[in-house]
Order: structure tokens, then C-alpha cells, then sequence
């Protein structure tokens, strides 16, 4: 435990009201320290190594765009996420994250290298253009498994998802545009930001066909409006069905999935490769049986990858990376491995986890380390997390039609929409399946202030959760904006709860009432 | 202008969704089935003994049920029908025939099924929720007829033994389109130079179509088309100019009359629960199965802004202009319901384009749901009034010296 009781400091002490960064960095012990001061290095290198090669275009990407400013803070994002963790945790959380900026920092390269407004001239960040599909927000890129010789980006999850996530600043400038623009400040901040970086010409131009989609909420969808109209590129539009549950509409699932595959071959006058495709669901396959894994061990008493290191890591290697990245598959057996020592360990020093939790409804966006500062805070585990819980069903690994519908039913389950859309029972009945099966009675149930779906079940959670007997701390937060709620208004909703309902003494004191405003 | 004989008895009918039209045809052995949205194809509501009534909550005051299980954010029409619902104000219902198209609509559907506002008299009572495509491909309409196939017509067949052949169906359309042609024969009085009708009384007539057993409506709005002939406007124009109306869900005919009120006439209603569309003949051909047609002609002719593939909203934007001079106004106002998300973004979207590219006044405002006596609703119009009046007296000023 980082709290030392004789000294009265603690993990809150590294934060100063008006400093950016943390005053200082943690002492975890010997072996812990010089662990994290190797991966601090080894993410560098890698940072450095992987961006090498577009230095010029980042230099002029970082008098362009704002949002790529933000990316200049990603040590201090890693470093938020893994405060307070020791031993096995330290580990487990590290490898996760590495893998996921390894892949953003190589997407980032290629949309430095592709992108228009920093190659105007290059005829090769043509030639690469020529042979990019440019994909919506929230949308797995898995088809382009059966591209190989073309590259698949997702537009926006640099620019304003991860931005938002690695800098709580990031997102606010384009949301103030588009507000300014005459767009309601009640909508979703997510596709607000990104509508505003439309708005404000902050996207780089990096393709030559574009792929929209529903996904995963009425807010996202009504953005495409501004993306179609910004990229002006041949497009076509993913739109999954709503009843998801129900077997007659997969039809039309697949109908539509297929028609973005004839898409992009007549676009690009390529043919999709089967064989090539099998390949990538095979990795799928393998990322799932790894995730499936870690959602067993948590299960257990002895839960071990836990948090914001589960949650985020899952996204992006399903959303994001998309079973196109063999690293992914790398690290998760790394940290197999290493979980399976970590669980033996536990229990036989029967390390239990105090308070067990669920984290349920969308996460917020500038506060992805909540659940390690409640770990860290007042001991509670989360066990897992709605947002990693987007499709985890196995794919065919040998059947056309078979595979086909199966992504279908992947894309049909994405982050957020697998439980916010397909009717109440995805998101209500779920929540207390999954509090049964992780043993955990609390849920983090955040309330994101503008996210109508789950606003709109508000009344039947807290009905329900009553009759159940569990502790629904509800959490309000507005994603990406934290104007509307800050962090610290975030914390001040479990330390209520915690010191009024469970009668509960924080495990470190100095973390219950810091100001982190400023930070990144 | 002379009063319209049936206008304060339609008007009545319309402070209570269980009017006294609803009563009598339930009395005559009507079945009664809800539904709230265009998506949801009236026309297979109307089959039979059925009668379709387009959900609204009148007279609604406070929403503090519906805030608890909906919380504060979410669109007040969705909150002020799931606490309609609780007070008991939809028993009358034989069934309700829901859509997932936007959120809020979806959720207070939900909230209603599982907090079984239906009460437990109506033994054959069912619930649907159709999934509607965000599109008008093939594909989408062969999915648009399964969905309403399997959740529409086959619950009524089986609960309430209704006929749901082709010829049942032909039948419906038949009706349909007689009230779509003398609804659309009325609304044609709008684009008179000083319209034998105004915005509120002509959205009245709309709505009663949309609520109100059709076969207990027609004489009425025939009787009501006839008099329109021969009716004599005011000879001082009472409006200083003419606007087309762009929005969402708009149900209360006091909201148009704020806006006449200070100086916008009306002439033209492309939101939800208008007649832009809803109020188009449906054509049949012998070639292809009926529900089919029906749903091809829904989806194409939709003009939700939850349909955002290029052609889409390429179509709502020109559609926008097209109604601005088929009807000669002089401006169009967009609105929209506090918290609903598609329209806030076709909102900006849609009246910064209109403004800018095809250089047509514009107004752009959001309201409550009860927001007829929005006194900020009312100066936002009076000024957009006064600066297209401005506009006009520049443009003749620029005129005459030239």
C-alpha cells in the first residue's frame, strides 16, 4: 500500500492543484520501480523508434492540429494507470498498455505519412492515400482482415477518442465549436467532438472511400452527416440492426456487412481474400480465448486483470487494431502467462480483493484510471468492465457464410451498442447477470449526463438494483467534457457512498479529496 | 376569416388521447392500437375493425414519474407519454405498436412495457418494437416487411383474429389514401398568396387525422375541404411572411400558433406528426406483395433525420427549398425538442447549409415540448419576421436604384 500512516502520505500528496503533471513520481519498492522505470524507457524507445521515420510531418502535425498536441502528454497517461499497482498488477497493466500505444503510435504514423495536409505535394503519401480506407468512430475495421494489400484507418479514434482519454483537455476546443456552430450542448460530447473537428478542418486527409456506420448511438449516427459532407469520398454506410437478439435480422446483417465488402473492391478494384480473412479470425479467436480467460480468473477471489487495463486494452484490440495487429496476440500471452503466476501467488497468500465491483455504462472518457483511484482509495476491485464487453463470441474458422454471420454479429455488439442498443434487456438483465457471475455487488454505474440511452433506464436500474440488493454508486460524468463534471465530482460520489452507506475508512486518506483539475 | 364549421369540435377531440371518436369505435367493437411514429406504417394499424391512434400527451403538467425512470435529459415528448402511460392515460389501448428509432422513443416504450401500462383488462394486449433500417436500399425494405410482418400483422391475426390478406391491406390503403388526398387537397389552400387557411387550423386537421378513427373523420374533413372553397381570407393579409416549419416532433397546434401570432404564417409542416410527409397517397401495383410496396414507399419517402446516408440528407435539404417555393414562403424556421439528439444535429447541420448555400432566411430554435407559452420562443420569431422584412425593403431599396 502506497499510504504510509506514521507520515500521514499517501498517492494524493503527488498532486498540486495548479501543476499539470504529478509533482513526483511513486516509490514502489526497489524491484517495482526500476520495473516501471524499464517500461517507462522501453515506451519511449518505442515512441521514438515508431515515429522516427515521420518526424518532419509530426513537427508541422503538431502546428496543425491540436489534437496531436495532446498526444506529447502519453507518459503521463500510462503513468495515471498504473499509480498505486505492485508486482503482478504493475506488470499485467504495463504490457497492456504498451501494446495499445505501440499500435496507435504505428497508426499515427501512417496517417502522418498519408495524411494531405502535411504531404500536399508527396507523390508517395499519394500513392498511399490511394490504397486507404477511411473507417468511421466506433466501427471495428475487421474486414480489411480480407484486404491485405490495402490499409483500413479508423478517423477519428485518434484525433478525439484517445486524445480524450490520454488528455483531459483534449476534446473541449471542438466541442466549443460545434456548440458554437448551433449544435445543442445535451447531445453526446463524443460525436459533438468529433462533428467540431469537422467543423474547425482538424481531420487529416488520409484515404480515398470512406465507411460510415450507425454505430453505436443516435449521436454517432447523426455525425456522419458532418463526416460525409467533410471527406466528400465515395462511401457506403454500415448500419446493423437494432433487435440484434433476434435471429431473423441477420439477415439483413449480413446483406449489409457484404455490401461494405463489394465496396471496398470496387473502390479499389481488389478482390477480398478468404484466406487472408481466416488469418485474422483466427488471431480474433485467440484475443477472445485470451479475454475470456481473464474475465475467469476475475471471477475467482483472487481477481487479477483488473480496471482500466482490462477495459481500455480489450477495446482497442477488438475496435481499434481489429485482430490486424499479431502483436496483440503476443502480449496477450505474456500476460497469460504471467496471470496465471499472479493467481497462484494471491491465493496462497489468500489475497482477497475487499470490495468487488462492476463497472456498468459508458465510462468517462478524461477519467479512465477511476477505477485504479478507487482500488487505490478504498479497495475496491473492478472486476470488469461494460466496455470490454463487446463481442467475444468465437468466429468460424473455415466456413464463408458461417464467418460472415459471425461478424455480423461481432459488429453488431460493439463497444457500447452491444448493451445500449438490441432493447433493455442488453443492458438492464445483463448488469445482473454479470454481477453474479463476478460475485460483485457494487456497480459503478456511470451516469453519463448525456448519453439518453442508459438516462433512459434510470429509473428501472435503481428499481432493480434495490430489489436486488446490490449497491448501484451512481457516477455522473459527460465523457469527454470535464467542465460538466469533474474527476474530482466523480470521486466525491464513491467517498459518499463509501463513508455514509458502508461505513467504510479510506485504505488512503490523502486520495480522497485532491485537486487534479489541470492534470493531463 | 370566417370560422371552419368543424375546427372548435376537432380541437376538442385533441385534449384527450382517448377522445370521444376513440370511445365510440371502441364501443362499435373497434380495436384501438397505438403507435408514435411515421415509421411505424399507419396503414397496417387500420386493417379491419382496427383503428390506428397516433400517441400524443395533451394537457401534460408535470413529468416527475417519468423524470424518475427516464431521468431529466431525455426528450420531454418520450418522458410526457411514458407518464401519460403511468397515470393510467393508455388503457384504452389494444396494443402498441412501437419503433427502435431513436433512443428516448425506444427507452420510454420499454419503460412503459415493463411497468405494464396497459393494466391487465386487455387480455390480447401486445406490445412491438420494430427495427427500422437507417436506410432505403433493397435490403432495408426486405427487413422493414419481415420485421413488421412477424411483429405487426401476425400478432394481430393471432390475438385478434384480424384479416391481414392483401386484400385486407388494399383495403386500408384504400381509406388511407382518401384522407391523405383531402388532407393534401386542404393543405394546397396554403399556397395561395393569402391562404384561405392558417398553419394552426390546417396542423389541427392533421393531427385529428392522425389520432382519430378514420372512418369517423372523413365526412368531416370533406365537409371541411368544401367549405375551404368558398372560403374568403381576411382582406388585410394577418401575417407579415411566410415560413416553412422543419422539425421534430411537433403535436400541440398552440406551438403553430405562437408562431402566427407574431407574424410567421405557417404554410408549410415538414416535422413529425405534420403532413410532410405522412399525408402522401400510397401507389399499389398488381406486381409485387402489398406490404412490401408499403414499406419501399415509407422508407423512401421518409424524411427522419435518423437516415443519414448522403442521399438522405441531400433529399431533406432540397426537399427544405422545394417546399419554400412550392408554397412561396419566405423563410423556413427548424426546430427542435429539447434533448432530442438527431434533430440538434440536422438542426445546425441543415439551417447553417440552408442559410449560407441556398441563401434562404432561417431561423433555428429549440423548445419544450409544452412550449406554447414560451415567451423566448415567441421574440426569436419576431425578430426572424423583422429581419426578413428588412431584407425585403433592402432587396426593393437595391431594386429601385438599380
Amino acid at each position: 500500500m502506497a499510504y504510509n500512516p506514521k507520515t500521514g502520505k499517501g498517492l494524493g500528496n503527488i498532486y498540486k492543484a495548479e501543476r499539470r503533471c504529478t509533482v513526483r513520481r511513486e516509490w514502489r519498492g526497489f524491484r517495482d520501480t526500476l520495473y516501471d522505470y524499464f517500461r517507462w524507457l522501453k515506451m519511449l524507445g518505442m515512441l521514438g523508434a515508431v515515429l522516427a521515420p515521420v518526424l518532419p510531418q509530426m513537427m508541422k502535425g503538431l502546428t496543425r492540429y491540436r489534437w496531436l498536441v495532446s498526444y506529447i502528454t502519453t507518459p503521463a497517461f500510462v503513468d495515471r494507470h498504473t499509480i498505486g499497482l505492485r508486482g503482478y498488477e504493475l506488470r499485467y497493466t504495463h504490457l497492456q498498455f504498451f501494446v495499445v500505444l505501440r499500435n496507435s503510435a504505428m497508426t499515427l504514423r501512417c496517417i502522418l505519412e498519408r495524411d494531405e495536409n502535411l504531404n500536399p505535394k508527396s507523390k508517395k503519401a499519394a500513392a498511399l492515400r490511394a490504397k486507404t480506407v477511411v473507417f468511421d468512430e466506433m466501427m471495428p475495421i475487421q474486414i480489411m482482415n480480407g484486404f491485405p494489400t490495402l490499409k483500413g484507418i479508423s478517423i477519428q479514434m485518434l484525433p478525439i477518442f484517445e486524445a480524450g482519454e490520454i488528455d483531459q483537455q483534449a476534446n473541449m476546443y471542438y466541442i466549443d465549436a460545434v456548440e458554437h456552430y448551433g449544435l445543442a450542448a445535451d447531445v453526446c460530447p463524443l460525436p459533438a467532438a468529433d462533428s467540431g473537428c469537422y467543423i474547425v478542418d482538424d481531420y487529416p486527409r488520409i484515404g480515398s472511400a470512406y465507411i460510415s456506420s450507425s454505430m453505436p448511438c443516435d449521436g454517432s449516427l447523426a455525425s456522419t452527416m458532418f463526416s460525409h459532407r467533410y471527406f466528400k469520398m465515395p462511401s457506403y454506410q454500415i448500419t446493423p440492426p437494432q433487435r440484434f437478439l433476434e435471429t431473423e435480422v441477420q439477415e439483413y446483417a449480413v446483406k449489409n456487412l457484404w455490401g461494405a465488402v463489394e465496396f471496398i473492391e470496387q473502390q479499389f478494384n481488389v478482390k477480398f481474400d478468404w484466406d487472408a480473412f481466416f488469418e485474422g479470425v483466427k488471431r480474433y479467436n485467440t484475443e477472445c480465448e485470451y479475454m475470456l480467460d481473464k474475465w475467469d480468473v476475475n471471477c475467482t477471489p483472487y481477481p487479477q486483470v483488473c480496471g482500466a487495463g482490462l477495459a481500455l486494452h480489450r477495446e482497442y484490440e477488438m475496435q481499434i487494431a481489429s485482430s490486424l495487429d499479431p502483436a496483440f496476440v503476443k502480449y496477450d500471452a505474456k500476460v497469460s502467462k504471467l496471470m496465471k503466476k499472479g493467481y497462484e501467488k494471491s491465493k496462497a497468500a489468500d489475497d482477497k480483493a475487499k470490495y468487488r465491483a462492476i463497472v456498468w455504462s459508458c465510462p468517462a472518457h478524461y477519467y479512465s484510471n477511476f477505477t485504479y483511484w478507487a482500488q487505490n482509495c478504498w479497495g475496491i476491485k473492478t472486476l470488469v468492465d461494460m466496455e470490454c464487453m463487446l463481442s467475444y463470441h468465437y468466429y468460424d474458422e473455415h466456413d464463408k457464410e458461417k464467418v460472415l454471420l459471425d461478424m455480423a454479429k461481432g459488429y453488431e455488439r460493439m463497444a457500447m451498442r452491444s448493451h445500449s442498443n438490441g432493447g433493455y434487456v442488453n443492458a438492464l438483465d445483463e448488469c445482473w447477470k454479470m454481477c453474479e457471475k463476478f460475485s460483485a455487488n457494487i456497480v459503478f454505474m456511470y451516469n453519463h449526463v448525456s448519453c439518453k440511452n442508459f438516462a433512459g433506464l434510470q429509473g428501472l436500474f435503481e428499481d432493480q438494483a434495490r430489489e436486488r440488493g446490490i449497491h448501484l454508486i451512481w457516477i455522473e460524468h459527460d465523457l469527454m467534457d470535464p467542465r460538466t463534471v469533474s474527476r474530482k465530482a466523480m470521486r466525491d460520489r464513491v467517498n459518499r457512498y463509501m463513508t455514509t452507506v458502508f461505513r467504510a475508512e479510506p485504505l488512503d486518506p490523502t486520495l480522497v479529496d485532491y485537486d487534479d483539475d489541470l492534470t493531463w | 376569416m370566417k370560422d371552419l364549421q368543424h375546427l372548435y369540435y376537432f380541437e376538442s377531440l385533441l385534449t384527450e388521447a382517448n377522445n370521444e371518436l376513440v370511445r365510440q369505435a371502441q364501443a362499435q367493437g373497434g380495436l384501438a392500437l397505438g403507435y408514435t411514429c411515421y415509421h411505424m406504417p399507419e396503414v397496417l394499424l387500420n386493417l379491419g375493425k382496427c383503428f390506428s391512434v397516433r400517441l400524443r400527451a395533451p394537457r401534460t403538467g408535470s413529468m416527475e414519474l417519468a423524470t424518475y425512470y427516464m431521468s431529466n435529459a431525455t426528450c420531454e415528448y418520450a418522458r410526457a407519454l411514458l407518464e401519460r402511460g403511468l397515470e393510467g392515460g393508455y388503457k384504452f389501448l389494444d396494443a402498441l405498436a412501437g419503433v427502435d428509432c431513436c433512443e428516448c422513443m425506444n427507452r420510454s416504450m420499454e419503460n412503459m412495457q415493463l411497468l405494464k401500462i396497459e393494466g391487465t383488462e386487455k387480455k390480447s394486449f401486445f406490445w412491438s418494437n420494430i427495427d427500422v433500417p437507417c436506410s432505403d436500399d433493397e435490403g432495408c425494405v426486405a427487413h422493414f416487411a419481415e420485421q413488421l410482418g412477424r411483429k405487426v400483422l401476425k400478432p394481430l391475426h393471432e390475438s385478434y383474429g384480424i384479416d391481414i390478406s392483401e386484400e385486407a391491406i388494399r383495403e386500408a390503403v384504400k381509406e388511407h389514401n382518401e384522407v391523405c388526398r383531402l388532407i393534401t387537397e386542404i393543405g394546397n389552400f396554403r399556397k395561395l398568396d393569402n391562404p384561405t387557411i392558417t398553419g394552426h387550423e390546417f396542423h389541427i386537421l392533421t393531427l385529428i387525422s392522425y389520432t382519430c378513427p378514420k372512418h369517423l373523420i372523413i365526412d368531416k374533413l370533406r365537409e371541411t375541404l368544401e367549405e375551404l372553397k368558398t372560403r374568403e381570407p381576411d382582406k388585410k393579409k394577418n401575417f407579415r411572411v411566410k415560413v416553412v416549419l422543419i422539425g421534430s416532433e411537433i403535436d400541440d397546434p398552440e406551438l403553430v400558433s405562437l408562431i402566427e401570432d407574431s407574424g410567421a404564417l405557417v404554410v408549410a409542416d415538414r416535422y413529425c406528426y405534420g403532413s410532410f410527409p405522412g399525408r402522401q397517397e400510397l401507389i399499389l401495383s398488381d406486381d409485387e406483395p402489398v406490404l412490401t410496396q408499403i414499406c419501399r414507399q415509407y422508407l423512401q419517402s421518409s424524411l427522419c433525420v435518423r437516415l443519414c446516408a448522403t442521399h438522405k440528407v441531400q433529399k431533406r435539404l432540397d426537399y427544405a427549398a422545394q417546399l419554400k417555393d412550392e408554397y412561396h414562403a419566405d423563410g423556413i424556421i427548424y426546430e427542435q425538442i429539447k434533448f432530442c439528439t438527431y434533430w440538434s444535429y440536422e438542426r445546425a447541420f441543415a439551417s447553417h447549409i440552408i442559410q449560407n448555400e441556398y441563401n434562404i432566411p432561417t431561423l433555428s430554435v429549440d423548445r419544450p415540448y409544452m412550449s406554447r407559452s414560451s415567451g423566448q420562443l415567441r421574440t426569436r420569431v419576431q425578430a426572424f419576421v423583422e429581419s426578413i422584412e428588412i431584407k425585403k425593403i433592402k432587396a426593393k431599396k437595391a431594386g429601385e436604384v438599380k
